[in-house]
């Protein structure tokens, strides 16, 4: 195969590979369920912010 | 000349202005799409970043007030600012301003490498974790400090030995110190970027400049020493945390791993968290190897940046316990209880070291070609990585207006007698519907244009995080009270003349006895009854605070007229 035809298909073939996850995490990310609750109605104050422990 | 020599020198001219350009467009189209509707009519309101019309200039903008100067000096540049420019245009040209300085500073940082090099790391210092969570969560302060920080480095980096300190230097320094703790990571790299071995004037100049920068806050968190230790329950909270897969230190090294778990991008918590920390990590590998063939200009001050910035992140997630002594025991340790704030002086060695290994991956390319597709490729890896940072962080920047009432009860505040404003329920964080929901502390004290009392108690997973405002537990004592005249009578004796009342679903606001001066879309002011004792900030504090403010301003204006002075100079 000619070299200098590598370069541009292995750019593409990464480039597509890239769009792919990139496609696949944003899609994922936002179908996703929330793990928690924005607010909580039961506090007596909104929270600032909540932790992942 | 010969004709065709001008033309060669007028297209060489312009390709080196196009190639200087070139990474200050990217980066403000970077900033365009990551701001997103941010840039609409409206005002961005989420979390700590709150901006109105007119910032009024209270005493607690110049830090003579009682609560804790966190928003010292930020606060008073932008309440002197917004004089000249709307709130609102304001906020949108330092939000742009912040991003197209960060990345052209990157750019500049990495030198004259090829332009494929310098538009990557203009990516990587624009859209990143760290950038997208602290814009979420409002510390806008910070961001500025992130954006001076290549800039700073850069010009510490040309200082040669024995000559004069460059102008930039100073204004640098006051605009990265608008807050305590980025003014601390802009003190670490001034004096990681500018000392020099065996320079001690040059070494106490430093010193003496970065401690002018941070004096408004320094003298204002003296006055306040008495309170000023924080909760060493909060450094739990706030210590660097983990992101999806990665845990605390990994989270960390890909510049993420804020505490609050709300503000994360949704795709950091899946498995492109991971791929960032591969990608980013294989080219920072590739970077540091040819870093030990070719050294890199100021190596050692980017290393000490991260060495901090990384350290006091890991410190953080590793004993939480020892970073809450601190802060519990020593006036100001409070600093350092988010983790990961500190985290912006890990981003540009990241960047740096990063962006030499695409050098390096550039490099084995076979051909012109190739190299402008891989090139055009790892351009955009940091915006495919956090695709939903995307838009306004998915929308959740999205400028917003606020209601009418809130301009109608500013007007009935302000014909109030002398006195502080009490805001009601006595909390400090809002998710109004107008918001869309959105999270951000309560916008009325700095929109009311007011001093006002405020509950600095934070809640984090339903839990309180005690404040430290000595006058807003006598307002909350005041409230406990028995009846509406008993509230309004313990209010006035405290310097309380007006409460505003706010209706939110789930939360009581205490009667106040006195005359209701507005009432309409779910808000309520009050004239409290009784004499009002007026709290005036103590002579001493306004002393002090005069003399720090005007140290700070020599500083600034000082290093502006010179840089000035330089540059007409040079023109001529």
């Amino acid at each position: 195969m000619n070299a200098g035809l590598i370069g541009p298909i292995v750019s593409l073939v990464a480039g597509g590979l890239l769009a792919s996850v990139s496609v696949f995490g944003l899609i994922s990310s936002q179908t996703a369920a929330p793990s928690k609750s924005p607010a909580n109605a039961e506090a007596p104050a909104f929270d600032y912010g909540t932790t992942t422990e | 000349m010969t004709d065709a020599g001008a033309r060669s020198t007028a297209r060489s001219t312009a390709r080196s202005t196009a190639r200087g350009l070139a990474p200050i467009l990217w980066s403000a189209a970077l900033a365009v799409l990551l701001l997103g509707g941010a840039l609409g009519p409206g005002y961005v309101l989420t979390y700590d970043m709150v901006w109105v019309p007119d910032l009024a200039v209270t005493p607690d903008v110049w830090g003579v007030g009682t609560a804790l100067p966190r928003a010292v000096p930020s606060d008073a540049v932008v309440a002197l600012l917004d004089s000249v420019v709307p709130g609102m245009l304001l906020q949108k040209l330092v939000l742009l301003a912040l991003l197209v300085g960060a990345g052209a500073g990157a750019s500049a940082l990495v030198g004259g490498r090829s332009l494929g090099v310098r538009v990557f790391a203009s990516t990587l210092m624009v859209w990143n974790p760290f950038v997208v969570e602290r814009l979420v969560i409002g510390h806008w302060p910070v961001l500025v400090g992130y954006a001076v920080l290549p800039w700073l480095l850069l010009v510490c980096r040309r200082w040669e030995a024995g000559s004069r300190v460059p102008a930039a230097v100073p204004v640098l320094l006051v605009l990265g110190s608008l807050s305590a703790s980025t003014g601390v990571a802009t003190a670490v790299a001034l004096l990681a970027g500018g000392w020099r071995r065996g320079a001690r004037r040059r070494a106490a100049g430093l010193v003496s400049m970065a401690v002018v920068a941070n004096l408004p806050w320094l003298v204002a968190g003296l006055l306040h020493s008495a309170d000023a230790t924080s909760a060493g329950s909060g450094a739990r909270v706030f210590a660097a945390s983990s992101e999806g897969p990665l845990p605390g230190p990994l989270a960390a090294l890909s510049l993420g791993g804020i505490w609050n778990a709300e503000v994360v991008p949704t795709t950091r918590l899946g498995f492109l968290s991971v791929v960032w920390l591969v990608v980013v990590g294989a080219l920072a590998i590739l970077g540091w190897l040819a870093q030990r063939r070719t050294a890199v200009q100021g190596w050692s001050a980017l290393v000490v940046c991260w060495t901090v910035g990384v350290g006091l992140a890991m410190l953080s997630w590793a004993a939480p316990g020892a970073v809450g002594a601190l802060a519990s025991h020593i006036p100001g340790g409070g600093l350092l209880r988010d983790g990961s704030r500190l985290l912006a002086l890990a981003a540009p060695l990241t960047v740096v070291v990063a962006a030499r290994g695409v050098e390096s991956l550039l490099g084995w390319t076979p051909d012109r070609a190739t190299r402008v597709l891989v090139a055009g490729l790892l351009a955009v890896v940091p915006v495919a990585l956090l695709p939903d940072a995307a838009l306004g962080a998915s929308g959740r920047l999205d400028a917003v207006d606020y209601p009418a009432a809130f301009s109608d009860a500013r007007a009935a505040v302000q014909a109030a007698p002398d006195g502080d404003v009490v805001l009601l329920p006595f909390t400090s964080y809002r998710a109004p519907d107008w918001n869309d929901g959105r999270k951000v502390l309560d916008p009325l004290p700095r929109f009311l244009g007011r001093p006002a009392v405020v509950n600095d108690e934070l809640y984090v997973d339903g839990r309180p995080i005690p404040g430290e405002d000595p006058r807003a537990r006598e307002v909350g004592e005041a409230l406990r009270l028995a009846t509406p005249a008993d509230r309004a009578t313990a209010l006035a004796d405290i310097g309380v003349s007006v409460v505003v009342s706010e209706q939110i679903a789930g939360q009581d606001a205490p009667e106040v006895a006195g005359e209701t001066t507005y009432a309409g879309d779910g808000l309520t002011v009050t004239e409290v009854a009784g004499d009002v004792s007026v709290r005036d900030a103590p002579v001493p504090w306004v002393v002090a605070m005069v003399v720090a403010w005007l140290a700070w301003a020599a500083l600034l204006v000082g290093g502006a007229v010179v840089a000035a002075r330089n540059r007409f100079r040079t023109r001529q």
